[in-house]
């Protein structure tokens, strides 16, 4: 024997160690718990290295497992949850192979450890819903920029590059009612009110460092968002709703801010509007109607003209008309346009655009009318996966679903949303870029209908974040405070008494699964049982000689006793079986009802004769 | 109960060798263990007979040498000669380079001849003018020696005899099984033919040693070790060598008898082929398997 150490242990540790060290990688490092996991990996390294006898392991494992933790705090998500699990899977094997002395499959090995994980399974739902949470552990605050988004000023070009960009932007899950229907699902992100002529951007920067925003008001919860990582602190809302999430808040202009920047994954709830926003009717500012004369000249003698000869909601029409009238194009080459009075050149001459081009000329041209008027950056669209009320499912939304509107004050309706690109191209609204640009991207739609597994696969695992997202990680403080409620009531103080008696209730699988394995305690069992049946036969005088076995005994007992053959030849050969097969065999339980069989057999006759 | 997978060979060799069941089944064991044999008995008990059977079923190479005290180790191993025709010495290799060498009256030898063939027996390899040879695979040295004390012969040494894995002695036959041999009901050997390949014996060999052993028939066979070495005990201590033959022959036995785990009935069956030679101390054939019936005895193979 040259090592007490199993091949195959110290092969899983390193596969372990090495799933570690994967998952640390792609661990963002301005986590505060991330060099404690690089040490405590490290750690288990070096203990493997110096490992001589089992006890070594064990300590190497001990560290791995808890690396897993540290990992499963920084990383909550689903896909980082499933490494973690795995992670703990292997090392569980790699223990497990160790004290077995390395002569078990993998495939048993595999078996023992989802038991061992299953047997825990019930602490882990008890803690998970009755131990408090430790809130700032969850929102350590991430340092990284987003990758893609919408930017903060509307310049041609931006959402030109955005319009390709396949990748997630949010998601909305319906917690009561349903989503709106299409036409009806624009999701508002900024509000750009400055206008310098050719740019739109925001006059005034959100201010992120307010005095912290009062707690949530109390509401029934509508949506449930999940928002990838964007660079603007502002989050996409339907425009409706209260915020329910702590730390969220709704800006004057319609804008929904949320708790920290916009570098990482946020997730918040909505509670069911009780009226409409306040953000509609609150009367516009000077700066709504800003627009830097002679800019546009064209533009803002055609809007003029509007405004001296139409009431104002006419002249939304009127806009309406030209843009409808005039032989606009949607699309997403739209080529430059100069740099003096860039609107006027896409107005009158080029008349070929994107929804920017849309929005900030129309707004422009309302402003010019006299009409108070604003940008708004957001998403539209957006492909429902669930059901067909639209009640059980979420809608997803991709970066390709950016957009661009506009919103005008009129009198008595406080603020309008009107989409232009709607009024030139009806397609884009109805069925998203992809319907507005029908034939360029007919290649990509055709790829996209033959891969309709590609497709399931992504929805499949798309509604299996969000459902984690919903039932695991948005299960705070509060929830958890709900459910206590509801399942307690006025009981509420034996909580503490629940959580004891919960988790000795929950400890028991384990116990039962290690009582099961205890192997002395198997064998007492078997022995016992054999004790049995010798007891029996030594009632018929019979009892086993001297260094003769249980084979060649019964072979003896059943010349004396013809009729006890059967129930004898069973007694061995299944004893035999049991105490001599190697443990993991199928027939284990076959041969263990056998054994009892016999016995009952052997009791029966023994006190029939 | 899985199938035997020698049930044909063993009953091709009781159709030969008449009335000794359980001999067989030991030398049969004895050759898919991967060790040798020794056969102790009278003259004209049917030593050659079953030598020649085993290797002839098993379809393998199969030389016969009688030993005499002058019989030389070069005799049995081969020597480098002469060869006129290219002018270079060349290896000439001697009967001991085959699958089944039947060393008879393997006592009548001096010695130094015994050694040779005991080395080659461990070793598995030929050492000639320093050159090595390897022998062939498998390769089971079945030796007969005859029981009496008779003039000019040079009993094996207790460590020699370690090198076999059994002794095995076959004894008179029954009534019935000598009746039917006079009748000439019994195969002739040349009506006996290669029933497995070499290479399926290796097989089994290989099989055989991934038999499975529960701590408890670990247990079983330590106990039974333990108690050979304790005080007043009957004849010498066995070795942890002969301990790993015990239950190497014993894991040969289960695959013969069509099981993947070793129980301790497998131990009792080949207990006394494996320990008597060892407990005895060389003394041959005196009473007749007593030390390990007495061991055996001694130990609870209930368990």
């Amino acid at each position: 024997m040259a090592s007490p150490l199993a091949r195959r242990s110290l092969l899983l540790h390193g596969l372990a160690l090495g799933l570690l060290a994967l998952q640390l990688a792609l661990t963002d490092r301005s986590q505060i718990l991330f060099w404690g996991a690089v040490a405590l990996v490290a750690l288990a390294g070096l203990k493997l290295r110096e490992s001589r006898r089992p006890p070594d392991l064990r300590r190497a494992a001990l560290a791995e497992l808890i690396a897993v933790g540290v990992l499963a705090v920084m990383n909550p998500e689903l896909g980082p949850s499933l490494l973690q699990a795995s992670t703990a899977l292997v090392v569980l094997g790699a223990l497990l192979s160790q004290e077995a002395g390395g002569r078990t499959s993998l495939r048993q090995l595999l078996g023992r450890s989802l038991q061992l994980a299953m047997a825990a399974l019930p602490l882990l739902v008890l803690l998970f819903l009755l131990l408090p949470r430790l809130g700032p552990l969850w929102s350590l605050p991430g340092a990284t920029a987003g990758r893609t988004g919408l930017s903060d000023q509307l310049d041609p070009g931006a959402i030109a590059s955005l319009v390709q960009d396949p990748s997630p932007a949010l998601r909305v899950s319906p917690l009561s009612g349903a989503i709106p229907p299409p036409a009806q699902r624009y999701w508002r992100v900024l509000v750009l009110d400055r206008f310098d002529g050719r740019r739109w951007s925001s006059l005034a920067a959100p201010d992120l460092r307010q005095p912290p925003p009062p707690p949530p008001a109390q509401g029934t919860p509508w949506q449930l968002w999940v928002v990838e990582p964007s660079p603007v602190p502002q989050l996409p809302w339907s425009g409706e709703g209260i915020p329910l999430t702590p730390g969220l808040r709704m800006a004057e202009a319609g804008e929904l801010i949320g708790p920290g920047p916009g570098g990482e994954r946020r997730r918040y709830t909505l509670g069911r509007p009780t009226g409409p926003s306040a953000w509609r009717t609150r009367p516009p500012l000077p700066q709504d109607l800003l627009l830097p004369r002679g800019s546009n000249p064209r533009l803002e003698q055609l809007a003029e003209q509007w405004g001296r000869t139409l009431p104002p909601a006419a002249r939304v029409e009127a806009a309406a008309r030209f843009f409808r009238s005039g032989s606009f194009r949607y699309t997403l080459q739209p080529g430059r346009l100069p740099q003096w009075a860039p609107l006027d050149a896409f107005l009158f001459e080029s008349r070929a655009g994107f929804c920017e081009h849309f929005a900030g000329s129309f707004t422009a041209l309302m402003r010019a009318a006299g009409l108070p008027a604003r940008v708004v950056l957001g998403y539209q669209g957006g492909e429902w996966i669930g059901d067909a009320g639209g009640t059980s499912g979420y809608l997803d939304v991709r970066q390709r679903d950016a957009h661009a509107w506009s919103e005008v004050w009129l009198e008595g309706q406080g603020w309008v949303a009107v989409d232009p690109t709607g009024w030139v191209a009806p397609d884009r609204i109805a069925a998203g870029v992809q319907g507005g640009l029908a034939g360029q991207l007919e290649d990509l739609r055709r790829l996209g209908r033959t891969l309709p597994w590609l497709r399931q696969l992504e929805q499949g695992w798309t509604r299996l974040d969000l459902a984690w997202t919903r039932w695991v990680l948005q299960f705070d403080g509060r929830s958890q405070n709900g459910l206590m409620d509801r399942w307690l009531g006025r009981w509420r103080q034996w909580q503490g008494a629940v959580l004891v008696g919960g988790l000795a209730v929950a400890l028991v699988p384990a116990a039962l699964l290690l009582g099961r394995q205890y192997q002395g305690r198997r064998r007492d069992d078997l022995r016992r049982e054999l004790e049995r049946c010798l007891a029996q036969l030594a009632q018929l005088g019979l009892q086993p000689r001297g260094g003769e076995d249980l084979e060649a005994f019964c072979a003896r007992a059943a010349e004396v006793h013809p009729k006890l053959r059967e129930a004898l030849q069973t007694l061995s050969a299944s004893y035999g079986q049991l105490r001599y097969a190697p443990p993991e065999t199928t027939e284990r339980r076959r041969a263990l009802a056998s054994l009892q069989h016999s016995r009952q057999a052997l009791t029966r006759r023994t006190s029939g004769d | 109960m899985g199938s035997r997978p020698l049930a044909t060979v063993l009953a091709a060799i009781n159709g030969v060798l008449l009335g000794k069941p359980s001999q067989v089944q030991l030398a049969v064991t004895c050759l898919v263990a991967g060790g040798h044999l020794l056969i102790e008995d009278l003259p004209g008990m049917g030593k050659t007979t079953l030598a020649e059977a085993l290797a002839r079923s098993f379809g393998l190479d199969f030389q016969r040498v009688h030993f005499t005290s002058d019989l030389l180790p070069a005799d049995l191993t081969g020597l480098r000669i002469f060869d006129q025709s290219r002018g270079a010495f060349r290896f000439e290799p001697g009967p001991l380079f085959t699958q089944v060498l039947l060393a008879d009256e393997i006592n009548r030898a001096s010695p130094r001849t015994q050694s040779a063939l005991l080395e080659a027996m461990a070793a598995g390899r030929v050492s000639v003018d320093g050159v090595t040879h390897p022998l062939p695979q498998p390769f089971c040295v079945i030796a007969t020696q005859n029981g009496l004390d008779q003039g000019g012969t040079s009993a094996l040494p207790e460590s020699q005899l370690d090198r076999f894995l059994m002794r095995l002695s076959l004894g008179f036959p029954s009534r019935e099984a000598e009746a039917s041999l006079l009748a000439g009901q019994g195969l002739g050997l040349e009506q006996l033919g290669a029933l497995l390949q070499p290479a399926e014996l290796l097989d089994l060999q290989r099989q055989a040693n991934q038999q499975h052993c529960e701590p408890a028939l670990i247990d079983y066979v330590l106990d039974l070790l333990t108690a050979s070495r304790g005080a007043g005990a009957a004849g010498s201590p066995l070795s942890p060598r002969a301990g790993l033959a015990l239950l190497q022959a014993a894991r040969a036995w289960s695959l013969i008898e069509g099981r993947r785990y070793v129980t301790p009935a497998d131990v009792i069956a080949v207990f006394a082929a494996v320990a008597e030679h060892r407990l005895d101390g060389g003394h041959p054939l005196a009473e007749a398997g007593g030390h390990s019936r007495q061991l055996l005895e001694s130990v609870d193979a209930i368990r």
